[in-house]
């Protein structure tokens, strides 16, 4: 799937290029009137900041500039976490939010969730650029971001960022880098339950070298929360987990698994 | 980034705020002193207004955020 959106990692983004979108201008303006109702919270979405990327992403430009692949793969995951907290928002949340009916952020709040859907969409068929005219990360460093921005969905081109290496700094990335950064696999966002016996079930997520990427794991709502240096992706459980515990994680090089137990109180017998 | 993030800090009214995403000074130059003068750093974290204390209730300790995460830990 190809858009017409365009990309740059590398170069120093222009202040105040980006127009406002349209539909969070007119969110802003529906709750800013009535009573100030919204009460931040330190969770899941208490660091986001929309001037942090996430506005350029939901723009309707069709060339983006991010500071570095680094800040791009940080906006994907601060743009999927308000997702996930706005479309699992229960009735009573959903209430508060739109002024108990009194203002017009109930329209202009589905349209957000719906043009967060598309801009998701338009930037895994984007374009992507890599440049280092700007700074010059080390291969390590690199490394690091492609494979949270591989976390988040998004794919790079290699020979690009072979080109824009040599353009840059005058040599080719080693050997061994090159094989590192081919082994880099997008990650695909779904797992499995697998029952184990009657009373515990494991949920398999694959994505290759998991093991290496030192992630942290853990669950929000129904949602699996995967974080890789402060960038997140989020795997939908099955409904069967919403009565079961949490334990712990098995982590392996290409895998990893999270230990489910049923919490007998809350399933019915037969 | 260090710019960046300074940049954030420094726009704390939804005026200046308004401004540096590009909103022409015709406009805002419209908008009532009230209105502009309101504190943005409420309504930048606006869409972590989701996370309101009304939602999931634990077990043992009341009412939890909606949005908070639950680390689990890890076994290599």
């Amino acid at each position: 799937m190809s858009s017409n959106l365009r990309i740059t990692c590398g170069t120093e983004p222009k202040r105040g290029s980006v127009d406002s979108p349209e539909v969070v201008a007119q969110l802003f303006e529906s709750l800013i009137s009535p009573f100030g109702f919204f009460t931040p919270t330190s969770g899941l979405l208490g660091e986001l900041n929309l001037s942090r990327g996430v506005y350029s992403l939901l723009s309707v430009s069709e060339h983006l500039e991010f500071e570095s692949v680094r800040h791009l793969s940080q906006a994907l995951s601060d743009l999927d976490s308000i997702s996930i907290a706005l479309l699992h928002m229960d009735s009573e949340e959903f209430a508060i939010w739109c002024g108990l009916g009194k203002s017009g952020a109930r329209t202009h709040l589905l349209r957000l969730i719906s043009e967060i859907q598309q801009a998701r969409i338009r930037v895994k068929g984007a374009e992507l650029q890599v440049n280092f005219a700007h700074s010059q990360p080390s291969a390590k460093f690199l490394f690091r971001s492609l494979t949270q921005l591989a976390l988040v969905g998004v794919a790079f081109d290699l020979p690009q960022l072979q080109r824009a290496w040599i353009d840059s700094t005058g040599t080719s990335l080693s050997k061994k880098w090159i094989s590192q950064f081919e082994s880099i696999r997008v990650f695909k966002g779904r797992g499995d339950l697998v029952e184990g016996d009657p009373l515990t079930f494991a949920f398999h997520v694959r994505w290759k070298g998991v093991g290496k990427s030192d992630p942290a794991i853990g669950i929000v709502r129904n949602h699996l929360v995967i974080d890789v240096g402060g960038v997140r992706s989020f795997v939908e459980l099955p409904a069967a987990c919403s009565r079961m515990e949490a334990g712990s994680v098995h982590l392996s090089k290409n895998k990893f698994e999270v230990d489910f137990s049923v919490k007998e109180s809350e399933w019915p017998r037969s | 980034m260090t710019d960046e993030r300074d940049g954030e800090k420094s726009t704390s009214d939804l005026g200046s705020w308004l401004n540096l995403m590009g909103a022409p000074a015709s406009i805002t130059g419209l908008m009532p002193s009230e209105i502009t003068g309101l504190d943005v750093a409420p309504l930048m974290s606006m869409l972590g207004g989701v996370g309101i204390k009304s939602g999931v209730r634990g077990a043992d300790t009341g009412e939890t955020s909606t949005d908070e995460i639950r680390w689990l830990p890890i076994i290599d």
